[in-house]
Order: structure tokens, then sequence, then C-alpha cells
């Protein structure tokens, strides 16, 4: 794949095929079409000639100028998901950490009960009857902080009841300090449990050493034992993997980690670390792409063929594709989302902690919708350069606004060569397996 | 040419059949239609057989064509009874009131869009129609069924369209007879749509003994001391053209259900 193939040339729309014949993917409302040949050619020489006039003329003619209103920041935004930094402080020391071990580079901090019970006051009260919120517990290492983490989900758990509210929990963990009844008490209130796993055995170790610098692999394999044998439906275990110039051997580890158990695996590459340690250059993202594409390609056989592979970053891809998903931020950050730091303070989301300068308010008082509306309104992905001329820009979202902040948009190329591949996959299994696609758009 | 075929799922949503404008999708649309808003849904019917007018809500044929055959002539001011061999009207049976026996509650017309979809496929040919006078005397006509959708351009699957035929209904002939909001004339209503506001049922008053009593909303005469009686006698009732020329004489704000109080007093 080169990155011709990708390149934004006009803002409305891309054209693909992989081997099903010319599709388009119309930008504004992710439209997917199969088109003739000769339509093709038409929406070819305007995208050649980067002639926005006759590219917007073709879209009009052909009726898939459809407005879906993105326009205009989506004003305040009632806070669904909040993630409460519960331990400041982390057992690990991983060399490109966002937190900088944990603390954020600032003192190691337990979150109390009276902070992380006031997060879950603010996020159940403020829900109807009915809603659905969602709690995600992070760090440092959550586990670090069990004792609070425990009776905030049952406070939330008890007090959802009352409230008729549903609340759904999370957790990302190092793993290392998972015991079996930990594992219990994540199946007994479905949680989310995402393990980070930067690879198979001493390429884990390599980037995810323990403090004192002994490997972490294995121990946190034994740790996982209850969760990966024990859990019951009710829980779902997934591995991410942070990509680093230093762990680019993306089929073996999905391969591994999907015959390990985990109901899902996800790889994203590391695009801003504090120091700058290990973060993806050019090259290295020509790699993960071509890597990123081999995992793809087993997972189609697999699925093509019936058989579950769970690669999370095809599953999400092909369901936002045949949702056609569309929106103008690349996630909820400062908007439905709130990350709180130990303190009690609201930050964009989780890695935005301690920067004053994202600080959205704090669970006592909520989000100050000043601030909420000026970060949505910088924010848009219409006034993000230059997302406002790339034909990605309602699937991508203008890309993680902490690694765009931090180190700006290296990643673009790997991004639309993600996309196109997934766009190219997606047209495949239409005519292969359209139930699958159906059944996999009403998940969540 | 092959066409272009949405393929996921806002695609399939965006699809914009040919020749409807985008006010007439669900979404921009308020969505009734008997008589309606937008779009008046008894007028696709009216010129559905060749060489008769005919009205929904009656069934009644109100016109014939100046050159029609005369036994085609003869059925002004008759009543349709079945079409092809399909009722448009049926007898409803069941209890009057709860826990009642069932009993015959009289004739009633279905809707045509359900009883008449059949012959949405026969246009072109001729199909027997029954019609009375409103006595015993019934009498059998052939009637042609007129285009109902406009053939495309090509054959195979583009032939069939969304496109309202041009035999069907004349210039203006669709957006005629719509309900009127603004000047509260909700009367052609048959779902009675309006009620939030106006309630068609006004002035109750309930006792255990013998349920409730109250006005019909449109009653000519409403005041304290009518005696409460649901009427559905058209002599005692307003017309459109009451309602139109003298809505805001005729009607009352509705509060907690009623509109008997003194309009001049505070
Ligand atoms: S960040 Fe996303 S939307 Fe913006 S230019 Fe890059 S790929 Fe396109
Ligand atoms: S800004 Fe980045 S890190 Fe924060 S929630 Fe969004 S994608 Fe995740």
């Amino acid at each position: 794949m080169t990155a011709t193939v990708t390149e934004p040339r006009v803002r409305g729309y891309h054209l693909f095929d992989g081997g099903t014949g010319p599709h388009i993917l119309v930008s504004e409302g992710s439209l997917v079409y199969a088109i003739p040949p000769e339509v093709r050619e038409l929406f070819e020489d305007a995208a050649a000639a980067r002639d926005e006039t006759a590219a917007s003329a073709l879209l009009a003619r052909f009726g898939l100028d459809v407005s879906v209103g993105l326009d205009e920041a989506p004003g305040e935004v009632p806070l669904r998901s909040i993630s409460l930094a519960i331990a400041q402080t982390c057992n690990l020391s991983c060399t490109y950490c966002y937190a900088e071990q944990g603390d954020f580079g600032g003192a190691a901090k337990l979150m109390s009960e009276q902070v992380a019970h006031a997060a879950v006051e603010r996020l159940v009260d403020d829900a109807a009857a009915g809603e659905q919120v969602t709690i995600a517990f992070l760090g440092g290492e959550p586990l670090a902080n069990r004792r609070v983490l425990r009776s905030a989900t049952e406070h939330a758990a008890a007090r959802a009841v009352e409230r008729g509210v549903r609340v759904g929990y999370s957790i990302t963990t190092n793993g290392t300090l998972v015991t079996p009844d930990d594992a219990e008490f994540f199946a007994r209130h479905g949680f989310a449990v995402t393990v980070s796993l930067d690879g198979v055995g001493a390429v884990h170790d390599r980037l995810r050493p323990a403090r004192n610098g002994r490997p972490t692999y294995d121990r946190v394999l034994r740790r996982l034992e209850p969760l990966l044998s024990e859990r019951r439906r009710t829980m779902n275990l997934s591995a991410r993997v942070t990509v680093t110039p230093r762990n680019l051997c993306l089929p073996e580890t999905l391969d591994e980690f999907i015959s390990l158990g985990f109901d899902s695996v996800g790889f994203s590459p590391m695009l801003s670390s504090p120091t700058g340690a290990d973060e993806m250059a050019g090259t290295d993202l020509t790699a993960m792409l071509e890597q990123m594409t081999a995992c793809a390609e087993r997972f189609e056989e697999r699925v093509g063929s019936g058989v579950p592979y769970p690669f999370l970053n095809a599953v999400n891809a092909l369901r936002e594709i045949h949702r056609g998903t569309h929106r103008p931020y690349p996630c909820g950050a400062g908007a439905g989302y709130m990350g709180a730091s130990a303190d009690g303070e609201l930050f964009a989301c989780h890695r935005f902690v301690g920067d004053d300068e994202r600080k959205m308010g704090d669970v006592l008082t909520g989000v100050d919708p000043a601030r909420q509306l000026k970060w949505l309104d910088d924010r848009h992905v219409h006034r993000q350069q230059p997302c406002s001329g790339c034909w990605a820009r309602y699937l991508c979202g203008g890309g993680c606004h902490h690694e765009v902040i931090g180190r700006g948009r290296p990643a673009c190329d790997y991004i639309r060569g993600w996309l196109h591949h997934c766009l190219c996959m997606y047209a495949r299994l239409r005519e292969k397996r359209p139930e699958y696609l159906d059944m996999m758009a009403r998940g969540r | 040419m092959e066409p272009i075929a949405p393929r996921n799922l806002t695609a399939q949503l965006a699809y914009r059949a040919r020749g409807n404008p985008p006010g007439t999708t669900p979404a921009s649309s308020v969505g009734n239609f008997y008589p309606g808003l937008e779009l008046d849904l008894r007028n696709l019917w009216r010129r559905v057989f060749a060489g008769i007018e005919l009205h929904e809500a009656v069934a009644l044929v109100l016109a014939v064509d100046d050159d029609a055959p005369p036994e085609v002539q003869a059925l002004v001011g008759e009543i349709l009874l079945t079409v092809d061999g399909h009722p448009v009207w049926i007898e409803v049976t069941g209890p009057r009131e709860p826990g009642g026996a069932s009993e015959s509650l009289g004739n009633w017309s279905l809707e045509w869009s359900n009883a008449l979809a059949d012959i949405v496929h026969k246009a072109g040919q001729e199909v027997r129609c029954t019609f009375t006078k409103g006595d015993d005397d019934q009498q059998d006509v052939s009637l042609r069924v007129r285009q109902i959708f406009e053939p495309g351009p090509e054959g195979g699957e583009d032939a069939r369209t969304a496109v309202l035929s041009r035999e069907l209904a004349q210039p203006g002939e669709l957006t005629q007879s719509l309900c009127s909001p603004w000047q509260n004339d909700f009367i052609g209503c048959g779902c009675y749509y309006w009620a939030a506001s106006r309630p068609d049922y006004v002035n109750v008053e309930f006792d255990e003994a013998d349920g409730s009593r109250g006005h019909n909303w449109l009653q000519r005469d409403r005041t304290p001391a009518t005696p409460k009686f649901y009427t559905l006698r058209q002599a005692d009732l307003l017309q459109h053209a009451d309602i139109i020329a003298g809505w805001e004489d005729k009607l009352s704000f509705v509060l907690k259900g009623r509109d008997d109080h003194d309009r001049d007093g505070d």
C-alpha cells in the first residue's frame, strides 16, 4: 500500500475497490455506495484534478450530497462517562507512560473514598432513569487502591438501583496485582477488564518492566489465570497493546493473545510520550500499517469462514463503517466523558489529568459549561488542520486530542491507510457475510 | 448502467426514491394525511378508476366524465361497495360497552390504502366494481384501473418508481382539502390527531352509575345549561364554513376540559 492510494485529494469522498468493484465513501454521513465503473471515472477525474467544485457537483448530480448537520459544536453535553484516576501511582515503570509512571509527574496520590463517592454521585445523579452511564477505573495502576475501587463500585451499584440508572464498569490494569478475589468482584459487577500487554514474553518485558527492573510478563499471565479460566459470561477481558518501534510483531502477538482466551485484542500506536521515548515515527508507522493489514487479512479469512477472531481494531472499524458512524470528534473527551484526578478535579480525559489548561471543573461543582463549550468549539474537526480537507475526517475525528496537542498529526497516512484497507474489507464482507455485519452493528 | 447501490446503513437511510422531493420523506413530514397537513391521501384515490371521481371518506361517486358510457354516467351519487371482489366496507361486530355481548356495530369503511392495495398491480386492467344507491339495489360495472406510479424510463429494476402517476391526480389536487389547524378546522380529521389542544369531548361530568356525559366539541350550543348529550347530528354541529370564518367566536379555550365558560368574563 502506498500513501498515494489514500492521500486526501478532495474533501467530499474517497474511492476504493477491494476486488468487488468500485465503491465510494462519501465523507458527510460516512455513506458507502457501490458505483458503476463509468461513474467512478467521473469521480476519479475530479479527484485527480483536485477540483472541489467538480467534486461537489458530482455528489449533487448523483444524489449523494446528504446533509447530516455536523457543522455546529454540540453545545453543553451531559456527563455520561467518567474515569477515576483512583491511584496516581504505579508499580511498573513503562518507558512511554503518559502518566509518567502513574503520578503524572507529581506526587503519588490515592483517591480518597470521599472523592470517589462524590464522583460517582455526580455521574449517577445527573442521569435520568433508564439511561446508561459508565465508570472507568484508571491510574496509575487502579488496583493499588483496591479498597476505594471496590467501595466506589458498590456505591455506584446501590445508587444506580435507587435511581433506575444502568452502570457499566471498566478497568485498565497492568495485571500484576489481580487476585482471584478481584476476578470474582469484576465478574459480579460485569466489568470490562482491559490489560495492558505489549507483546509476548521478552518483548513485553522490555517495555513494561517493574520499578525494580524485573520482568512482568509471566507474572501478569499467572495473575490473569482466574480471569481467563473462571470468569463468568458477564465479564469481558481484553488485551491492549501499545505499539512502539520495539514491539512491531503484531500478527504473532494477536494470534498468541487470542489463543490465550482474551475476548478482544487491540493495538494503538504510541504517538506521544512525555519524554519522547518509544514514539512511532514515519517508517515505524509504515511498518505498523503493513502488520495491521496482515492482521486484518487473518481476521477476514477467519470471519469470512465463520470463525470468530476478535481483532478489536478490525471489529470496531467494520462496525463504524457499516453503521456509517460520522462524528466531528475522535472521542467523547471533554464532551460526555471526563477524567477525574485523585483530588476530584475533572479534566478533558484521563490523559489530561493535572493539565490545568484542560481542566473542566470538579466532581463537587460539576462541569464548567464555559470551559466545555470552548473546548468543544476549539476541538471540532472542522477547525483542525489539515483535517477539514481530509476525506477521513468523520471516521477519524481528527486524532486523539492528547496526542495531537502533544505531537501534532504524524500518523495521518497510517490512519487513512488503515481505514482504506477496512473499507475494502467491508465491501468484500458485505457480499460474503452480510449477516455478520448486521449482527456486529447491533453490538456496542 | 448498473445503479448506484447504497451499501452501509447510513447510505440506505439516505436513499431517495426517484421523483420524491426531500419534503416527502418521513423525517420532514408531520406524517398525518387523513386529511393531513402536507398531502391528503384520500385524494390519491379520487381518479383511480377511469371515468369516475370518488371520495374515500364516504366511498361516494362525486362526478363522472361527460364522455363516459351510460352505465357509468348513472353512478353519480352511488356508493362503492366492492372492487375486484375486495369489500371496501365491512361489518364490525363486538361489545358496545366493556364486558357487553358481541353485536353488530354497523358497516364501517376500510382505509383504501389497505383495501385497494391489490389493485395497484392491476393498472391498465378492467376490474369489476359494485355500487349501490343505498338501497338493496346493486350494480356491477367494469372500470379500468389507472396507473398509480409512473413507469421508469428504462426496463428492468429501474422500471419501478415511487413517482405518482400524472393520470392519478391533477396539479394541486393532492394538497386540496387539508386540515387547517390555524383556524381549528379539524373537522375532517379521521384520527382525532388534535385532541391535545382541542379535545373532542368537552364539559364532561362523570358519575359512578351512568358513566360520563358531555358535549361534542363541535356542538353549536355548549353552555352550562345545554343538556349534556354527545351528539353526532350534523344539524347540531358546526361546519367547515362556521369554523373557518368564525372560529374565534364559536370556540373557546379549553380549560381543565371545559369550554362552556363565559368568554367575556375573566
Ligand atoms: S487526523 Fe484524521 S482527519 Fe485529520 S488529517 Fe489526519 S487522518 Fe485526516
Ligand atoms: S483525547 Fe485521546 S486519550 Fe483522551 S479519550 Fe480521547 S482518544 Fe482517548
